[in-house]
């Protein structure tokens, strides 16, 4: 037992390293991510913020004046507006904030572009009231380009403003609107018609035992009322969970959405306590999947050995190989004495049938799944590869062998003998706002730069290639199943 | 009184962060000059002169005006622009563009109204005196076809007389004036040169009669090379000749060349309306219109006036009140709030101890639980308070500004930044008060101040009062409240289900005690909202806020049994609940207020009264607690009355 235990940490703190955000992701109450030129951005409460290369590995470096508490940042126009807020005094605990706004045309302190201009003040509390101006956050409704924050803390309510989005000031005569009541660090989102409002719940800042949470309502208005699943009013206290503790990390808060490609989105959030980092505050990036109009965090993918299913029919990737047949001792039904006890037949066996296997390339296609050998994919996170926003690259591997599978010159896709490590044997997986996969090699070879455009694909019932990512098809889309 | 000059500080001042209205200058999207200022049915209308910037081709370092507008106000506060009333190029007789439409005048007799304005003549030199003629003060204005016959000159001004006869005066060379005919638009009489005024540059003149005294106003130079006062003379006859009597104003402290004025009196109080360079503070051609009180002595001599940022008019105690437009003050400096950025407008630094500064008319009707929010920037902690009236005046707030705190676990410096603090009030003056804002320890800059109202969260019931009824959602808003009980809660804690059974037994056995119950006081309240903000509560009646120890208790009297109903409830932080002596519901953990965030089982409300009990406990909320009943259905009960013992 004890033994079975030992494995079992270690497997577990394997996997758990895979989750992390690798370099130095610490950060509470991080602003939506933001991209410019390249990087991702995320700033958070205190001053300073994180800076990524490929929006898996972070590190201290981005720059906001300030200081105060739980900023965003959205790109609007070739600007980048910031929004935080600052206790005005807050001596001895008060709730006397304001909420700031301020522009630059670069989130990378190396430019020379990087200039913030002066904060202007959009709204306030003053300490006596049953408001606390701060953790603001930014929407852009893109249905009617109005600019819209949520700020508030447990302090008293949840408020809705509305800013110009030309000069991030307060729009003339706007009157604030109460939206919800016990939660804080809010944002507030836009899909297919629907407002989103979400808020932090629970305890924040005590570490491992800290309960924040993320609830959610809903509504046709942005105005109002958010309503969750039960049909509560967010003004009530209402909201469904979006994402709690879990995956040795508690205390997700402060969620932001990030739109990668259609059907490709992530949301953000710091942990309060990240278990295999001395429990401390980190960024925590994850899939955002959407069921009957309704957010949810996904998991963070962490591999293993799968059928790699296509969502065009359900054919399973599998290795260009002779089908083996397996003997069974044939039981004819009116035969079957029902006394005799029933024997397990043991599956089919990698030695079985690899000796039939050419020692170089084997392409693959797609086939009835039958849990044979080589339909078997065993998926492992390589996180020394880099990554992209929210995951490593993984190596896809025939179970039990190094046989890897590789992206062509000629955009199709094949399996090498061996993993090299070699870009093209590197895949970017996603998990797709409705709980689908896309497959995405690292690079292509003969072309430059990361890839970023072709996905793995059902060109044919039968036939996997490469093609453009198109999330309106299921050719684009595959499922790992463990089965 | 020592005052600093404000030529600086008028740089950069700039109409958009003149938030409050009650402030000088009065007219703040044009340029205003020249003001006269008369009352007509029951309202004030002002009849100035309009300087713009001039026109290319014009002299850009001259005075420019093209037309008249008319303002009106019934507050002297809030003036609506009646838009142009004459202008050069309708003048018939006029030069159109001339640009000399100079300071006017306007008079009612005999239910019309004739508006005087100087302007130049078609042809030859100077300014002749223009009349047009109206039902209305705002007009419209009929102009006459030709100027008045032998008037040549500047400034014209008409007193009515109580005996029914009309004069009038002009400025442009020797001060003269004349009896004007009945049908205003002609003289009646002989050119008189006003005598007995003092040497040096005058115009402008303003004539007007008190108390059978005769009072001829002038702007007057009274030094070589010096700028323009405001002057006067008194005489028992029209055209004088005339007593000079002295200064109502001095000259302006930034060398802005021009002042021209009236007087009138309005509502029992007499007003003198004048002009500053304040919106141009490099072209003193470009004025504006500013009001002050003016006081007589009873002998019937002027009060000097002193020009103020402040003016006149009344600020509602809610507004945020620029306090760097005070009425008076002793050892203060003016200054931007940021020099970077002049359009976050300026402030008052109150310099040391004893510094004051004194802002009029500040109507604090609407104040009925109010507080005071003060915006302010220290470099030491400091203390300041806004008194009533003067600087040993009663104290309405008390603020303490701690910049610098060792205190608990933050060490914070805030010193050198601007904070937004807030204080309890002390006392409320009745209605209009002056305000007096004392510096009582180190130096102390103040941006702005206003006063803001308590929200109202409960009522206190009489215990006579008519039973209540559960809302329209079924919560219970009437509830007996004992003063909440101290408790040591860590911060964020998770109430754990053994710690709160032991804390709400104990708690229950010292309810139950003798001698605890008849220490303590319990309040019987409605709730405004129908969650009971008990944090609210304990602030209220003075009580520990955070880790705090609340009881509630209400008493429900049914028609009949009400069965299979559930207790709802939400509370911040933990709570436990006990229906009739029976424990139903313990909402523990880490919970916040939320709508039936824990239901107890099946119920059944008896006929008759049945005591609903709760303890509530919270950490370091803002707690809060909700309870109604519901039925198998979620639907809530309404069913009930709720009774006061």
């Amino acid at each position: 037992m004890k033994r079975i235990l030992i494995l079992f940490s270690i497997i577990n703190f394997q996997l758990s390293i895979c989750e992390a955000q690798v370099g130095a992701p610490y950060i509470h109450d991080p602003s939506t991510i933001a991209e410019c030129e390249g990087k991702y951005y995320t700033f958070g409460t205190g001053g300073g913020g994180l800076i990524s290369e490929d929006g898996w590995s972070w590190h201290s470096g981005a720059e906001r004046p300030g200081g105060g508490a739980a900023p965003d940042v959205l790109k609007i126009g070739d600007r980048y507006l910031c929004i935080y807020g600052a206790t005005g005094g807050g001596l001895g605990g008060g709730h006397n904030g304001r909420i700031l706004t301020m522009w630059n045309k670069t989130l990378d302190p190396k430019s020379s572009d990087f200039k913030w201009t002066a904060a202007i003040e959009v709204a306030s509390s003053d300490g006596m009231e049953d408001q606390d101006a701060i953790d603001p956050s930014l929407l852009l409704d893109p249905t009617t380009g109005r600019l819209w924050v949520s700020y508030g803390t447990y302090f008293g309510t949840i408020r809705l403003i509305e800013l110009d989005p030309a000069t991030g000031e307060r729009v003339k005569g706007n009157v604030e609107k109460d939206i919800a009541i016990d939660c804080e660090a809010t944002d507030l989102l836009y899909r297919n018609g629907w407002y989103y409002l979400l808020g932090t719940h629970g305890t924040c800042c005590d570490g491992v035992n800290s309960t924040y949470n993320i609830v959610v309502g809903r509504s046709k208005s942005v105005e109002g009322p958010y309503i969750d699943n039960v049909g509560r009013d967010m003004f009530h206290g209402g909201g469904r969970m979006v994402i709690a503790a879990g995956d040795r990390k508690t205390g997700p808060g402060h969620f932001g959405r990030t739109i990668i490609d259609e059907g490709v989105e992530v949301m953000s959030c710091h942990f309060e306590a990240d278990f295999d980092m001395s429990g401390r505050s980190t960024l925590g990036i994850r899939p955002l999947l959407w069921r009957n109009g309704w957010p949810y965090a996904g998991e963070q993918f962490k591999g293993g050995t799968f059928e790699i299913e296509s969502e065009r029919r359900g054919y399973s990737l599998e290795l260009v190989v002779d089908f083996v047949r397996m003997e069974q001792e044939r039981q004819r039904f009116w035969q079957i004495d029902p006394n005799e006890p029933v024997k397990a037949i043991p599956e089919q066996k990698l030695e079985d049938v690899i000796k039939g296997w050419s020692e170089g390339e084997i392409p693959v296609r797609l086939s009835d799944y039958m849990f044979r050998p080589w339909q078997r994919w065993t998926v492992t996170p390589v996180p020394e590869a880099g990554g992209y926003l929210g995951g490593p690259y993984y190596r896809i591997v025939i179970a039990g062998t190094e046989r890897a599978l590789t992206a062509t010159a000629n955009l199709e896709v094949t399996t090498s003998p061996t993993f090299t490590g070699s870009p093209e044997q590197l895949w970017r997986i996603e998990q797709l706002t409705d709980g689908t996969f896309r497959i995405m090699p690292k690079a292509i070879p003969g072309r430059d730069g990361l890839n970023t455009r072709y996905v793995l694909y059902s060109i044919a019932d039968s036939t996997p290639t490469l093609a453009p990512y198109d999330f309106s098809s299921d050719n684009s889309k595959w499922n790992f199943r463990s089965h | 009184m020592k005052r600093k000059s404000r030529s600086a500080l008028a740089v950069f001042m700039v109409l958009a962060f003149l938030t409050a209205k009650a402030q000088n200058p009065v007219i703040r999207d044009q340029f205003t000059a020249d003001p006269t200022a008369r009352v007509f049915n029951g309202k004030v209308y002002l009849y100035p002169s309009h300087d713009i910037i001039p026109p290319a081709g014009q002299r850009q370092d001259w005075f420019c005006m093209a037309d008249y507008h008319v303002f009106s106000s019934e507050n002297l506060t809030d003036w609506i622009d009646h838009g142009v009333i004459v202008s050069q190029e309708k003048v018939s007789w006029g030069k159109v563009d001339g640009y000399s439409m100079w300071a006017p005048d306007c008079v009612q007799k005999d239910g019309k109204y004739y508006f005087y304005f100087p302007n130049g003549p078609k042809s030859g030199r100077g300014f002749a005196i223009g009349v047009a003629v109206a039902d209305s003060p705002e007009g419209p204005f009929v102009l006459e076809p030709e100027p008045i016959k032998n008037v040549m000159g500047i400034d014209p001004c008409v007193l009515i007389d109580d005996d029914g006869g009309q004069y009038i005066y002009w400025a442009g060379g020797p001060m003269r004036g004349a009896k004007l005919g009945d049908n205003m638009k002609e003289l009646a009489g002989p050119v008189t040169t006003m005598e007995g005024l003092p040497d040096g540059f005058k115009e402008g003149p303003f004539v007007f009669k008190r108390g059978g005294l005769y009072y001829l106003t002038f702007p007057w130079v009274r030094q070589e090379k010096g700028t323009e006062t405001l002057a006067y003379a008194t005489s028992k006859s029209p055209l004088g000749p005339w007593d000079f009597k002295g200064i109502i104003m001095a000259e302006h402290a930034n060398r802005c060349w021009t002042n021209h004025h009236s007087l009138v009196e309005y509502e029992g109080q007499w007003y003198l309306f004048y002009h500053t360079n304040f919106f141009s503070p490099k072209d003193d051609k470009r004025r504006s219109v500013c009001i002050e009180k003016l006081a007589f002595n009873a002998d019937g001599t002027i009060q000097e006036v002193k020009p103020t940022m402040r003016g006149v008019g009344i600020n509602q105690a809610t507004e945020r009140i620029e306090i760097d437009r005070y009425s008076s003050s002793d050892d203060v400096q003016t200054a931007y709030v940021d020099t970077a950025n002049t359009l976050r407008g300026a402030c008052v630094t109150l310099l040391k101890k004893g510094s004051w500064v004194r802002y009029d008319d500040v109507d604090f009707s609407s104040i009925i639980d109010g507080y005071l929010v003060i915006n302010v920037m220290a470099h030491d902690n400091t203390q300041l308070c806004v008194r009533e009236k003067s600087v040993k005046g009663k104290v309405i707030a008390r603020a303490p500004v701690t910049v610098k705190s060792e205190n608990g676990p933050f060490h914070r410096d805030m010193s050198g930044q601007w904070l937004t603090l807030t204080a309890p009030l002390e006392y409320t003056p009745k209605g209009i008060a002056d305000l007096v804002i004392t510096c009582e320890g180190d130096a102390i800059s103040v941006d702005w101040l206003r006063f803001k109202n308590r929200p109202k969260y409960f009522s206190e019931v009489g215990k006579n009062a008519a039973p209540a009824q559960p809302d329209n959602q079924g919560f219970i808003r009437r509830w007996r409240l004992m003063e909440p009980i101290a408790i040591d809660v860590r911060s964020n804690v998770v109430f754990t289900n053994s710690w709160l059974r032991d804390r709400f037994s104990d708690e229950l056995v010292k309810l139950n005690g003798k001698s605890q119950k008849h220490k303590v006081k319990w309040y019987l309240l409605d709730s405004e909202n129908y969650n009971v903000k008990l944090f609210r509560f304990a602030e209220k009646y003075g009580k520990q806020t955070y880790g705090s120890f609340f009881w509630c208790e209400t008493v429900i009297d049914c028609p009949a049994d009400i069965e299979n109903v559930r207790l709802a409830c939400g509370s911040n932080g933990a709570s436990m609940w006990w229906l009739n002596g029976e424990e139903v519901l313990l909402l523990e953990g880490d919970r916040r207020m939320v709508e039936d965030d824990g239901m107890s089982q099946r119920l059944t409300l008896k006929k008759g009264r049945n005591i609903l009990r709760a303890a509530v406990i919270n950490g370091p909320g803002l707690s809060d607690m909700c309870a109604r009943f519901l039925d198998e259905k979620g639907r809530p009960i309404t069913n009930y009355t709720i009774v006061n013992d």
